[in-house]
């Protein structure tokens, strides 16, 4: 890990650490080494990736067209709305 | 200090606290940060609908870590719990004062787990897919489960026959018949295996617990072998991969616009999608979201996050190997019987330390048993006969 790879991820993850956060970024990823190390002992070169722990049954089902709630609902909890819609500042110049 | 986030009044009995992860239509989830906090679900998760179907009252909503993957709740928004110096479990100080027969969380990372064995309760993770997971604030969607804790294993095991089952809401759920298949109860197990490996690193008060659950099984007339594994340690490094990979996804969702927290200042949409993320999550989270971001980036994605996936099906493959020698596996639950607010302090991120014991039953969705301070794991769907044998270590059979 270094400074300039974390502020990458600080970007595509839309945040902005402080000082002492990032120092104490920096020593988790020395601390994962280990893990790191850990893993590279597992010979897994005959292995197939395991994605999902059980046999999944239902992963498609029929379509059905249904509208549980309303927009009045969906928009409670929303930082901030005008007359049904949610705002967000200027996205276009 | 308050274990609610939320509290019910006037509530019936039987009733059951749920960790403030489980969706409820008619109280906030805030999932313990301030990204959520008083948000509103317009549906209750299917378990709760299940339990009030039931006539159980939900007692209010506990207080729980942020996004309730650390430790032991410590980075809730609200601050950590502490008692007599130690940090403790909202779910597991309510149930403790009688205030709820049982508790429903969403176990993720174990904490409930080591809430448990540390407040001498019994929890169950069951065998993932079980449990519908619709309603359940999503954190580490391959491996986290509905939990349930209890007093008592009886307890732990009615909760469970009642919230279990099909939900075809859940793409990841069990058949009827499977999950019904969970339920089956046993008597004294055959033969119990010890993993000596996870027994280098614990506490003395912890290796007793690890004795007299192994007195506990020979008294009941099982054979209990002490054996190395040393591949299931590897069971914590591809969690910590894989639960942060998903973590970092699942919470890219928070961005201040369309619910949740919005930073008060900004410039433009992308100040306001860092300012409010920035602003509403916490360090730990924050290190998680980094560190699941990495493992998956093109440099990393083959040589970690892969890596991770297929160490998972290697530890799966070396239960199923115990599995058809021994009737369940005997782990610790924690390093020790204790956290302080010193530990936590000195070193944020000591779950993806401290897991090291529950990793191995997230990663591969078997069922675990926390009872007397240990855990029992078992094979896919074998929860009710876990319950069975957690029993015999609690002395519930006598």
């Amino acid at each position: 890990m270094t400074r300039e790879i974390l502020r990458r991820l600080e970007l595509l993850n839309q945040l902005s650490l402080t000082e002492e956060e990032k120092e104490s970024v920096m020593a988790f990823f020395d601390a994962r080494e280990a893990d790191a190390a850990c893993l590279e002992s597992i010979d897994t070169s005959e292995v197939e990736r395991m994605v999902h722990v059980m046999p999944i049954m239902t992963v498609v089902r029929e379509d059905v067209v249904s509208q549980p709630y309303s927009r009045e609902e969906l928009q409670r909890s929303a930082p901030e709305t005008d007359e049904g819609y949610w705002c967000v500042p200027r996205v276009v110049e | 200090m308050s274990f609610y986030n939320a509290k019910a009044e006037n509530v019936s009995s039987p009733s059951v606290i749920l960790d403030d992860m489980i969706l409820t239509k008619d109280m906030p989830t805030t999932a313990g940060s301030r990204m959520l906090d008083s948000y509103m679900s317009l549906f209750d998760a299917e378990a709760v609908s299940k339990l009030r179907a039931a006539g159980y009252a939900i007692a209010g909503k506990a207080a729980v870590g942020e996004f309730a993957f650390d430790l032991i709740g410590e980075s809730a928004y609200g601050g950590a719990l502490v008692r007599d110096g130690k940090l403790v479990s909202a779910a597991c100080e309510i149930l403790l004062s009688g205030e709820a027969d049982a508790a429903v969380t969403l176990d993720v990372n174990g904490s409930v787990r080591r809430a448990s064995a540390q407040s001498g309760l019994v929890s169950l993770k069951p065998t993932y897919g079980t449990v519908s997971r619709f309603g359940t604030v999503p954190v580490a969607c391959s491996g986290e489960c509905v939990s349930v804790v209890a007093e008592t294993a009886d307890k732990c095991a009615e909760i469970f026959s009642v919230i279990v089952g099909h939900d075809a809401k859940d793409g990841t759920s069990l058949s009827a018949s499977q999950c019904q298949a969970a339920l089956a109860r046993a008597s004294a197990p055959k033969k119990v295996c010890v993993i000596e490996d996870f027994l280098q690193e614990v506490d003395a008060d912890v290796k007793d617990k690890i004795d007299a659950a192994c007195a506990a099984f020979e008294k009941a007339g099982a054979t209990v072998e002490k054996i190395s594994v040393p591949t299931l340690l590897a069971a914590r490094a591809a969690w910590n991969i894989l639960f942060s990979a998903e973590l970092c996804n699942n919470v890219s969702r928070y961005d201040g616009v369309k619910y949740g927290y919005r930073a008060e200042s900004f410039s433009g949409i992308d100040e306001l999608y860092t300012n409010s993320r920035t602003e509403a999550f916490g360090k730990l989270l924050k290190t998680a979201i980094i560190y699941g971001s990495e493992t998956l980036s093109t440099e990393n994605y083959m040589k970690v996050y892969d890596k991770a996936l297929r160490t998972r099906r290697v530890i799966a493959e070396k239960f199923a190997e115990l599995f058809a020698e021994y009737d369940a596996v005997l782990l610790p639950a924690v390093s020790k019987m204790a956290y302080t607010e010193e530990m936590v302090a000195e070193k944020h991120d000591l779950c993806y330390v401290e897991n090291l014991y529950t990793a191995p039953a997230s990663v591969t969705g078997l069922p675990s048993v926390v009872c007397g301070g240990v855990a029992l794991i078992g094979p896919a769907l074998s929860d009710g006969k876990l319950l069975s044998y957690a029993k015999i270590v609690t002395g519930e059979e006598n």
